[in-house]
């Protein structure tokens, strides 16, 4: 656990004594709270989940894990480091992320792609991607909860490294700005779960510079999981229908935990939901299989593959880069990463006609 | 201030609270607890009866709980494999707590150095951080890490019994006393949850003994009853080495040989442990090195450490290093185990592992080794209650000892080396495994703080 976490005697008395309670988003329901204020928790709790994700990737770059300038400039916290195992997981959740993006990318270069990223949350895989694929077409959009696109807003407008990366596009300008839209870059404020009640023939909220026709690349990193399956269904029924028309090639990357029913993911789940956490699809696909078998559903006919993290760091990751990821940091703690791995899974899929289309070539040589 | 008698007391009553000592009082401790340390060998001599824990790591309530399960210090003599701080939140209290117990009680407790018990580890996984936060300055870290210098590097258990006084407790819900081996049978393996009931019992030399209790247990996935791996006893039927260990030579066990992580490839002899210069830093590589950080696996020799440090070692090294050695049994820590043990190699090798829930998320089972004493000093003797068939009272164990000096014992020795890798020089001891999960509550009856875990969010 990072050690900003390690209790400090004289606040810990206090909290005994009733003292407020510490930490954002970690606060109990009370006896009193109603639906209402349940709900309003859980949300916050989830919106929170963001400045995590943040955190651990800032560990992971300032150890030199992950390249990445950008992460730094979106964390809202002062940086602490994580645990070796911690830091170990976050890499190979990001680079197996970014080893799918990069074979989409490189796959027919020259034509234009659509990267639509779900509760993005400060993900800087934008910015990382101009630096990276300066001649690539890329028309990005990340949809999250207006607080979070506020801040992640704010963060752009503050840094220069990051609004310049903006292109000759005008950087936003507005404190409040929770949108932003641009022929590359675009972030959409939207609480992915009002798609759910928007039924056939009713319209759905304008995502502007969506581009209906042009191969689309879904990716939720920690985002749906967080979703009743039977919302995120209806969520992703309307992405692959209308706002990316059929058949337009499309896939989906998807970064979640596995495994609830042994005593780790038991656990797991039990200490989540003291922060108010609760993953949904956790126990609706528990095994890969399921995952698979989930993916399949969704109509992305032409392939649907899951790999757990382990697997991914044991077969994804280079040997070179391997020892070097593994000299970075001593590593005390193996049998706990290699549970901790194997309750993560990274599952692609897609529709593109199969053969030669973009994700079918892509992928081909990705194992599951 | 010196912290002596009455002091020491308070301190332990203190620190049993959860709650730190000054400064000053962790200043004087650790001095005297120097002195002590500084007399001991690097590998220990410690007699039985003795419980062996495995890796603590501040997890301070879950400590409580092994107390609770295995007796308090003095009624129960301890050995602890190291790893005492890092990673829980109270990694100050448990070690302090171990230490004023070390120097209050010296004969009754033993503490062996772990890999953490270093200063590079601690500044990465949280003793430091934990130091500094309680304290304000680094100093009491500082003081600690001069005792870890100091502890042993090992311990040798001698005059174990080979067979256990069968515990009284009832049996464990779930377990078919059918499948447990008759209460005539000369016990070689019992587990026992935290309630004290029996879980699994093997007998010794029985080739169809209670799997099926384990299966059955294990046939639950939701149930955290962990069960003993079935020591495999393939190629011992009919050999020489079977017959001989038929109740005759319970006095011949070796002794156990204690170490945090391993075998090291420098080191073929318990002897050279004890040459060693062990007061240091651990070093990033040598025998010191190896001792505190190498695994067992299924391999064949020596292999390279994911861990970056300390060897990975195989069944080959293991028994030969005891046929050497005259052990029946390595204890160590060290590695993550689920059901809080695991045998291996033919009960060569054990890993003890006594953090439950460790680090609050891996949602493992903990466990404790208890080794009991040779009957023929002791005497225990095991009333029978009547409550199921077979030879009635008054058992004593070691009254049935056979002829000494039992000829197939040297030639059983002899094949374990000779390539018969399925036996055993020597019979392990009795061993009666406590199995407990983490406590439920603190001290003060609040609900034990449960810190954040880290997940990937
Ligand atoms: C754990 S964070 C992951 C952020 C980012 N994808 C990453 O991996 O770094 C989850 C994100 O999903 C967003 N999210 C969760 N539910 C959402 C919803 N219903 N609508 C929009 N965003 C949502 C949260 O606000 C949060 O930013």
């Amino acid at each position: 656990m990072a050690t900003q976490e390690i209790p400090n005697l004289k606040s810990l008395l206090a909290s005994r004594r009733g003292g407020p309670s510490r930490g954002r988003g970690r606060g109990r329901s009370g006896p009193g709270a109603s639906h209402e204020d349940k709900e309003a928790m859980r949300d916050n709790a989830i919106r929170n989940t963001d400045q995590d994700a943040a955190g651990s990737r800032v560990s992971c770059v300032e150890l030199g894990y992950l390249h990445d300038p950008y992460a730094r400039l979106f964390a809202s916290q002062p940086s602490t480091r994580r645990l070796p195992l911690l830091n170990r997981g976050t890499y190979v959740r990001t680079s197996a992320i970014d080893h799918l993006v990069d074979k989409f990318l490189t796959t027919y270069p020259d034509s234009p792609k659509q990267i639509v990223s779900l509760g993005a949350g400060t993900d800087t895989r934008f910015f990382r991607l101009q630096d990276g694929y300066p001649e690539s077409r890329i028309v990005y959009h990340e949809v999250d909860f207006a607080v979070n696109t506020v801040a992640k807003l704010a963060s752009i407008r503050k840094h220069p490294q990051l609004h310049t990366k903006l292109g000759a596009i005008e950087p936003p300008r507005t404190p409040n700005e929770a949108s932003y839209y641009s022929p590359t870059y675009n972030v959409h404020a939207l609480d992915l779960r009002s798609l759910a009640s928007s039924s056939d023939g009713v319209p759905i909220p304008e995502l502007p510079n969506l581009d209906p026709s042009i191969p689309t690349l879904l990716l939720s990193e920690m985002c749906l999981t967080y979703l009743q399956p039977s919302t995120v269904s209806s969520i992703l029924h309307i992405f692959l229908t209308r706002y990316i028309a059929v058949p337009t090639p499309a896939a989906l990357v998807l970064y979640e935990p596995v495994l609830p029913n042994d005593a780790f993911g038991r656990t797991m789940i039990s200490n989540l939901s003291t922060r108010n956490i609760s993953l949904p699809t956790l126990n609706a696909y528990p095994e890969l299989s399921d995952q698979r078998a989930r993916l399949k559903g969704y109509g992305f006919v032409d392939g649907y593959k899951v790999a757990d993290t382990a697997l991914i760091w044991r077969e994804w990751v280079p040997k070179a880069e391997k020892d070097r990821v593994a000299g970075l940091e001593m590593l005390d703690e193996l049998e706990e990463l290699e549970l901790l791995l194997r309750h993560y899974c990274v599952a692609w899929a897609w529709r593109d006609g199969g053969a030669e289309g973009v994700f079918s070539k892509a992928w081909a040589d990705v194992q599951e | 201030m010196s912290i002596g008698g009455s002091d020491l007391d308070r301190a332990i009553t203190q620190l049993r609270a959860c709650r730190p000592i000054p400064e000053n009082q962790v200043r004087e401790l650790c001095h005297k607890a120097r002195e002590l340390l500084i007399e001991e060998g690097n590998v220990v001599g410690v007699d039985a009866p003795v419980t062996i824990c495995g890796d603590i790591h501040g997890q301070f309530h879950d400590l409580m709980e092994l107390f609770r399960v295995g007796g308090d210090v003095p009624d129960t003599n301890y050995l602890f494999m190291g790893d005492f701080v890092d990673r829980g939140f109270y990694s100050l209290e448990s070690f302090l707590l171990l230490l004023c117990l070390k120097v209050r009680y010296p004969d009754r407790i033993t503490l062996i150095r772990g890999n953490h018990e270093s200063r590079q580890i601690t500044t990465v996984y949280g003793f430091y951080d934990e130091c500094l936060r309680k304290y304000g300055s680094a100093n009491v870290w500082r003081h600690c890490c001069e005792v870890f210098d100091y502890l042993a590097l090992g311990a040798l258990v001698t005059g174990a019994a080979t067979t256990l006084e069968p515990s009284e407790g009832p049996i464990a819900e779930n377990i078919n006393i059918d499948n447990l081996p008759d209460s005539d049978a000369e016990i070689e393996i019992e587990t026992l949850n935290a309630n004290g009931e029996i879980m699994y019992r093997y007998a010794r030399n029985s080739d169809s003994q209670s799997t099926s209790a384990a299966s059955q247990a294990n046939s639950n996935p939701a149930s955290s009853s962990p069960i003993a791996p079935t020591p495999s006893r393939t190629g011992a039927a009919g050999t020489g080495a079977t017959s001989s260990a038929n109740g005759s030579n319970k006095n011949d066990t070796g002794a156990i040989l204690c170490v945090h992580g391993g075998l090291s490839p420098l080191i073929d002899s318990i002897d050279k442990i004890r040459l060693l210069d062990r007061k240091q830093e651990v070093p990033h590589e040598g025998a010191m090195c190896d001792l505190l950080w190498s695994d067992p696996d299924e391999i064949e020799g020596w292999g390279l450490s994911p861990r970056g440090a300390g060897f990975l070692f195989g069944a080959d090294i293991v028994k030969c290093f005891n046929h050497k050695n005259d052990l029946s049994l390595i204890a160590r820590a060290h590695q993550l185990v689920m059901e809080g043990f695991k045998e291996m190699f033919d009960s060569t090798i054990v890993t003890v592992w006594s953090a439950p829930n460790y680090c609050y998320r891996c949602g493992n089972v903990a466990a404790i080794l208890e080794l009991g004493e040779d009957g023929s000093n002791a005497g225990f003797v095991r009333r029978s209650n009547g409550e199921r068939g077979g030879g009635g009272g008054g058992w004593v164990l070691g009254s049935n000892v056979g002829p000494e000096g039992n000829p197939t014992a040297e030639n059983r020795r002899l094949s374990s080396v000779l390539g018969d890798s399925m036996q055993r020089a020597r019979d392990g001891p009795g061993r009666r495994y406590r199995v407990f999960e983490a406590a439920p509550q603190d001290s003060r009856g609040m609900p034990a703080k449960k810190p954040a875990a880290d997940y990937f969010l």
